[in-house]
């Protein structure tokens, strides 16, 4: 029998897409494609830390793969859980046939659904960051580990300032070293021209003999010398050349780098100052922070090190949170103990200054999560079970009463 | 394909296509991304003032570089090999040693905030001025180590005509031993030896005992 030809006209199109996306054949494709880059994903984290492996592999829509030099395009994880969270709504829920047969099977893929939603909301949605305090320190603030952004801020002759213009990271980190992006507001007398942006830099003086290697303009007697980025993203210091163009007098240049913000809860960041218009302003790479609503000040940090040696056996913070100004509750936060609040986790993660001896006053870090669907993926997987054990459930009963209401074959001798 | 479901699919997809638009707003270009103002909190309003790039790139924590400053920042301490002659610091060197009958063999300790320069181009650079052909990454990574401040530093010997900084002439068969130390975070330590091969020969073992011995004072 001669196959039907497909109907290409535009009429059809609706139902041909339709059909692709409830094709079991694409779900399949999707399963074999998401394996691999799950592979790649996996190589890839070993040589470049697991930010940079999530950015490329599990965030990204299409992925450029040289084998043997030859570029191949991959689809991304993003596109690929897309297109399995359409084909699994359309086939699984939609083109299914309704049957009670059938029920667990569609709990199951409901979990799996949620399990999808879950991943889109956490990349959206969550955010994670750190908190330094020292005993006596209260904060609500929360500091990015790896996006860094451009402030600049007017400043008092002690060095105040009470707002900063801020372009923010997104925007700053998406420059790269060879381009040049220009920003005006009306505000600030003086336009903001970036001329390169490095992820991982460090200023070597000219007479140092390895500035000879870095390609940057010198300025200040200095260059800024393009460093491999870290496996461990939160250890890359960001650096820039920045031009400050007045509208009367001349372009202001310098380099600036994330070394020059703080590294210590109670360190005072050293900006690049400049004078326009009679107005002392400070430019300064500084990393991205936002609040958590409520505060925490650390009333005791304790830290416990190995008997001889300084590595550290234990420690942990004693806290108090506050809310709308007012002590709220003491909380203990220790190495696996973590406070849940208001949706934040705040986990103990460390401790600094780095090299402290005995005896030297120390400030404990906290890593700040905040993720709506933390517990969704266990959620899903609860409900996919309750969908498989209901499926192999109805599939015994049907199997049992099949067995029982068959007629007995009988052979006549 | 039924009503029901075409109504499912068309909701669908409009839900994914709203999604997915939303998923690109870190794609927006510079007209989309406006500076913006905010508020500074009360807590970190205090700025420092530097007066000059040195300080704010952190090279006020080196040690000054006479001998007759005095640096509030940390400071070096080490064991003097016998032998050896502290000539002093000078501009990008914390310290700085000479040895032998005419003081050829030298060794020093220069340090550099963030990676320095990078393992990978120091090492290649050091070998260059001996005449010996750069090294790949993974060669470089399977350098043996040395402790440095507590820390596995890379380790180098390397043989051959010397052409230092400015120099014109090679100086013929030569030794350059190395330890770099290239830590993003605390920044980057560098102790290089070099002179005449038997004289590095004879002084390696002070090579080791000053390198093991250094360590940071934080001196007030």
């Amino acid at each position: 029998m001669a196959k039907k030809p497909i109907d290409l006209s535009p009429g059809n199109w609706p139902q041909l897409i339709y059909r692709l996306f409830t094709s079991f054949k694409v779900a399949t494709v999707v399963f074999v494609l998401m394996t691999l880059i799950t592979l790649l994903g996996t190589l890839y984290q070993v040589e470049h830390g697991l930010h940079a492996a999530k950015e490329r592999y599990f965030y990204s829509w299409i992925i450029v793969e040289k084998v043997w030099n030859i570029p191949l395009l991959v689809p991304g994880g993003m596109l690929l859980m897309w297109v399995l969270f359409i084909n699994m709504t359309l086939g699984a829920l939609v083109k299914v046939r309704k049957r009670w047969k059938g029920f667990g099977m569609l709990v199951g893929h409901l979990g799996m659904l949620m399990l999808l939603a879950g991943a889109f909301v956490t990349h959206k949605a969550s955010s994670d960051g750190y908190m330094a305090l020292y005993p006596g320190m209260k904060s609500n603030r929360v500091e990015s580990y790896r996006d860094w952004q451009l402030e600049i801020m007017p400043l008092s002759e002690e060095g105040k300032a009470e707002k900063a213009w801020v372009l923010p990271a997104d925007e700053l980190q998406s420059i790269r070293s060879d381009e040049q992006r220009r920003y005006e507001t009306a505000d600030l007398p003086f336009d903001i021209v970036i001329n390169g942006f490095s992820q991982n830099a460090t200023p070597i003086p000219v007479s140092a003999p390895m500035a000879s290697e870095a390609n940057g303009k010198e300025i200040d007697g200095f260059k800024l010398s393009q460093q491999q980025t870290s496996k461990n993203a939160e250890q890359n210091l960001p650096g820039c050349y920045i031009e400050l163009r007045p509208e009367n007098g001349d372009p202001i240049e310098t380099i600036l780098w994330a070394g020059s913000f703080r590294f210590d809860p109670r360190e005072k960041p050293m900006p690049f100052t400049f004078e326009v218009e009679g107005q002392k302003y400070g430019a300064l790479l500084a990393k991205k922070t936002w609040v958590v609503p409520f505060e925490v000040e650390l009333n005791e940090f304790i830290f416990e090190r190995h008997p001889g040696i300084s590595t550290a056996r234990n420690y942990e913070s004693r806290i108090t949170r506050f809310e709308e100004g007012q002590p709220e509750k003491p909380v203990e936060i220790k190495m696996n103990e973590p406070m849940r609040y208001q949706g934040y986790t705040f986990f103990q993660e460390s401790f600094g200054p780095q090299g402290s001896e005995p005896g030297d006053e120390m400030f404990s870090q906290f890593a700040v999560a905040n993720n709506p669907a933390d517990q969704w993926p266990l959620w899903s997987l609860v409900v996919t079970g309750i969908g498989m054990t209901l499926h192999f459930l109805i599939m015994l009963i049907s199997f049992v009463v099949r067995s029982f209401t068959r007629p007995s074959k009988t052979t006549a001798s | 394909m039924n009503s029901f479901s075409k109504a499912i699919s068309t909701c669908t997809l409009t839900a994914v296509l709203v999604a997915v638009t939303a998923c690109n707003d870190s794609d927006m270009g510079p007209e989309g991304r406006e500076i913006v103002i905010r508020e500074i909190p009360e807590a970190h309003r205090e700025f420092k003032l530097v007066d000059s790039a040195r300080e704010r790139f952190r090279y006020q924590s080196r040690p000054a570089n006479s001998a007759g400053e005095q640096s509030t920042g940390p400071q070096l301490v080490y064991t003097t090999p016998e032998g050896w002659t502290d000539e002093g610091r000078s501009m990008m060197r914390d310290v700085n040693f000479t040895f032998g009958e005419n003081g050829e063999g030298e060794c020093y300790v220069a340090r550099l905030p963030g990676a320095g320069g990078g393992l990978t181009a120091n090492v290649n650079r050091w070998r260059g001025q001996m005449g010996a052909a750069p090294l790949s990454e993974e060669e470089i990574a399977a350098l043996p180590k040395k402790p440095l401040f507590g820390q596995p530093a890379t380790f180098l010997s390397v043989d051959g005509d010397f052409t230092g900084m400015g120099a014109g002439e090679a100086k013929k068969d030569y030794r350059l031993l190395g330890v770099i130390l290239s830590a993003e975070s605390s920044g980057a330590v560098f102790v290089k030896m070099t002179g005449p091969r038997e004289l590095v020969e004879a002084n390696a073992a002070n090579f080791d005992l000053f390198v093991s011995s250094l360590d940071v004072s934080t001196g007030s």
